[in-house]
């Protein structure tokens, strides 16, 4: 098991090595200059190549490579050309804000699905709920998420005004730390936070059902039922045994997720590394590009070392070599 | 999670009491009348299971006998509220006077496991992947008695024990186990709550013929010890012979014939039953000659297009114009019961099915 776990890490050191690699030269043939985002009118050619020697641009692009490389190590992103600040400093923030949508997104998405999807898969066959409830969740699955989103905005800001429509905090609200726990940030939340449920939820719903539906057949479910054991226990046994593949799906679909939250800060302007992400590009701001990808590059890598550890715990029968 | 060892006072105590409640349950009776099961096909209706009527006296076993397809497995579903809910059954089962047909599963709740539990056909799948066996005993015990979890599954380690299973296995997984002790883990778990009437459904069908004999050998002194009373479904009468005191034989979803199995045995009154018996081997006895194996011609008939007469008559030896068009009734002659329209020429028959030229010489399917 600990061998396993250690050969595992090496590989996904491997990974995101390679990722960074391909990123780094991608930005580099990039027919672009990152200096025209700053617009400084009258920048003279001195200035411009002091600018680009500060920024690490001037040697060959072998050097800079081991440059970067070296800096990665140490734990060092640069600094980010737009802000002129250190990376780091910019993406704290920006993280803390994203995992506040994306990880209960995810997990009330998925535990929301599994849930509904037990009860549609445990449900009478051609019976109304399992009808409506697969019917239900196809559409869903089939919208895009900035629809989604789009519709939640539409229907409860704009509409109803129940809820803000952009940003995580109205104006002079508490800043820092502390904002994560007033009324104001999680009244901002809701509908981002919905929309993630809501993008992720269908996917979970349909293969929680067809695992149940495939395992409620099963002969050691008849025998759970023989027992005498409440309906709902005997559903969790069918359940208990759909959450294998489902696992399996889920921690790389988190990758696919994430860029789909992407598009839901984008849509509700929620500060969040997805949404600067797309602007340190069309910026040309590769420090800061750069970390953002490293980072997803790095969740996603360990997405799948979670779902491999995890299933060992839920399936008995795996055996790690 | 106490070793079986280093029992506490405490939980021997309440162990001792729980024992002591689930021994004290009687054996139950078991009467079923005109019991019928079909399915309603877009070919039209599937009559797996036709007025079957037998009785199991507490603290007896009954033999269900027949091939694959007769209908016995089903006959046991039913029993256990274990059908698709679709299906449509007719007639009654009374256990200890009430009728368990057309229950709802939470009417069931009650009744299952406590007064009426299942070894099933194929132990192999019947147990779920990933919970630990002891857990899965234990799951039975806690739904029908309050007890805690340390007592439930120091009552699964004595089930282990009575099954020749060591209680540290009790933590282990089924597919940690060999097909054999997955068996006996299933008769430990059928076994936990001491239920009054046990429906063994093919219990040693998936094993080798060593492990089906320790696995009898080990239900037959269950048997004498617990004094409970079984339905024993299985496709093979050596197994009922050494087993049951009352045997039912059935062919293609109708009982053929039934009573006590040493009358069955020495006298079949239908010529399907007399087939069966030769179809198995047997020890030669010294000083007579062998016994050929003679197999029964011919497949069972298709139970979505009956035929009008006998079902067996398109494979018996023995069958007139009466049998291919008139269903006989069952003919009762001494304690035993057999539905032929000859039973009363049954000796002549005897005779002519033990050679194997009578079967071998039919026309298959006239």
């Amino acid at each position: 098991m600990r061998a396993y776990i250690l050969r595992r890490l090496a590989q996904s050191v491997l990974v995101v090595w390679a990722v960074t690699t391909i990123m780094f030269f991608m930005f580099r043939v990039m027919p672009a200059d990152p200096t025209a985002i700053l617009l400084e009118r009258g920048l003279t050619d001195e200035a411009r190549q002091a600018l680009l020697e500060q920024w690490g641009l001037t040697g060959s692009m072998w050097d800079q490579y081991l440059a970067y490389l070296g800096n990665l190590i140490q734990g060092d992103f640069g600094s980010s050309f737009f802000y002129r600040k250190p990376v780091w400093e910019v993406l704290w923030p920006l993280i803390v804000n994203t995992l506040w949508i994306a990880i209960p997104g995810l997990l009330l998405g998925a535990a929301i699905g599994a849930a509904i999807g037990t009860a549609v898969g445990w449900a009478r066959r051609g019976g109304k709920l399992e009808r409506s409830g697969i019917f239900l969740a196809t559409v869903i699955r089939g919208v895009p998420n900035f629809v989604i989103g789009i519709a939640l905005l539409t229907i409860f800001s704009s509409t109803l005004g129940w809820f803000p429509g952009f940003g995580m905090g109205d104006p002079g609200a508490t800043t820092g730390f502390a904002r994560y726990f007033t009324l104001d940030f999680l009244h901002h939340l809701a509908l981002p936070l919905i929309a993630v449920i809501i993008y992720f939820m269908p996917e979970n719903l349909l293969l929680m059902r067809s695992g149940v539906v495939e395992n409620r057949t099963e002969d050691y479910i008849e025998l759970v039922r023989a027992k005498g054991v409440p309906q709902r226990r005997v559903a969790w046994h069918a359940a208990r045994n759909s959450m294998l593949p489902l696992i399996t799906w889920l921690f790389p679909a988190l990758a696919e997720t994430i860029a789909g939250i992407v598009v839901i800060e984008i849509v509700f302007s929620w500060p969040g590394v997805g949404r600067e992400l797309v602007l340190a590009v069309t910026r040309q701001d590769y420090p800061l590009a750069q970390a953002a990808f490293f980072l997803l590059a790095v969740m996603i890598v360990l997405a799948n070392l979670a779902a491999d550890l995890v299933y060992g715990k839920l399936d008995p029968r795996v055996v790690y070599k | 999670m106490a070793p079986a060892r280093t029992r506490s006072p405490a939980l021997a105590r309440d162990l001792a009491r729980l024992d002591e409640r689930l021994s004290a349950k009687p054996a139950a009776h078991l009467k079923v009348n005109g019991l019928s099961i079909g399915y309603s096909t877009l070919r039209g209706r599937f009559h797996a299971v036709e007025d079957v009527s037998f009785e199991v006296r507490a603290g007896t076993n009954l033999g269900l006998v027949g091939e694959s397809g007769c209908g016995k497995s089903t006959v046991v579903k039913a029993l256990m509220g274990l059908l698709p809910e679709f299906t449509g059954i007719s007639g009654e089962a009374l256990l200890d006077g009430q009728n368990i047909l057309g229950l709802s599963d939470a009417q069931l709740e009650p009744i299952r496991w406590n007064r009426i539990s299942l070894i099933t056909q194929s132990a192999m799948n019947s147990l779920d992947p990933v919970y630990c066996i002891g857990d899965q005993i234990c799951e039975a015990i806690l739904a029908h008695e309050k007890v805690g979890k340390a007592v439930a599954w120091a009552r699964a380690e004595e089930m282990f024990a009575l099954v020749g299973l060591p209680a540290e296995r009790l933590y282990e997984f089924p597919h940690q186990f060999s097909g054999g002790m997955r068996q006996r883990a299933v008769i430990a778990m059928a076994l936990a709550l001491n239920a009054g009437m046990l429906l063994a459904d093919e219990p040693t069908t998936a094993l080798d013929p060593i492990m089906q004999s320790q696995i009898m050998s080990r239900i037959r002194g269950i048997h004498e010890h617990m004094r409970r009373s079984m339905i024993l479904v299985t496709h093979d009468i050596a197994v009922v012979a050494e087993t049951c005191e009352a045997v039912v034989v059935m062919y293609a979803g109708k009982v053929a014939e039934s009573g006590p199995t040493a009358d069955v045995l020495e006298r079949p009154l239908h010529p399907y039953t007399m087939g069966l018996q030769n179809a198995f081997p047997r020890l030669p006895v010294r000083g007579q000659p062998r016994q050929p194996l003679i197999s029964i011609p011919g497949t069972v008939p298709n139970l979505l297009l009956p035929p009008s007469g006998c079902r067996f008559a398109s494979r018996c030896p023995f069958a007139t114009d009466l049998c291919r068009t008139t269903a006989p009734q069952l003919h009762t002659v001494g304690a035993q019961s057999a539905a032929c329209h000859y039973t009363e020429r049954a000796d002549e028959f005897r005779a002519a099915a033990a050679r194997p030229e009578t079967w071998r010489n039919m026309r298959v399917g006239a």
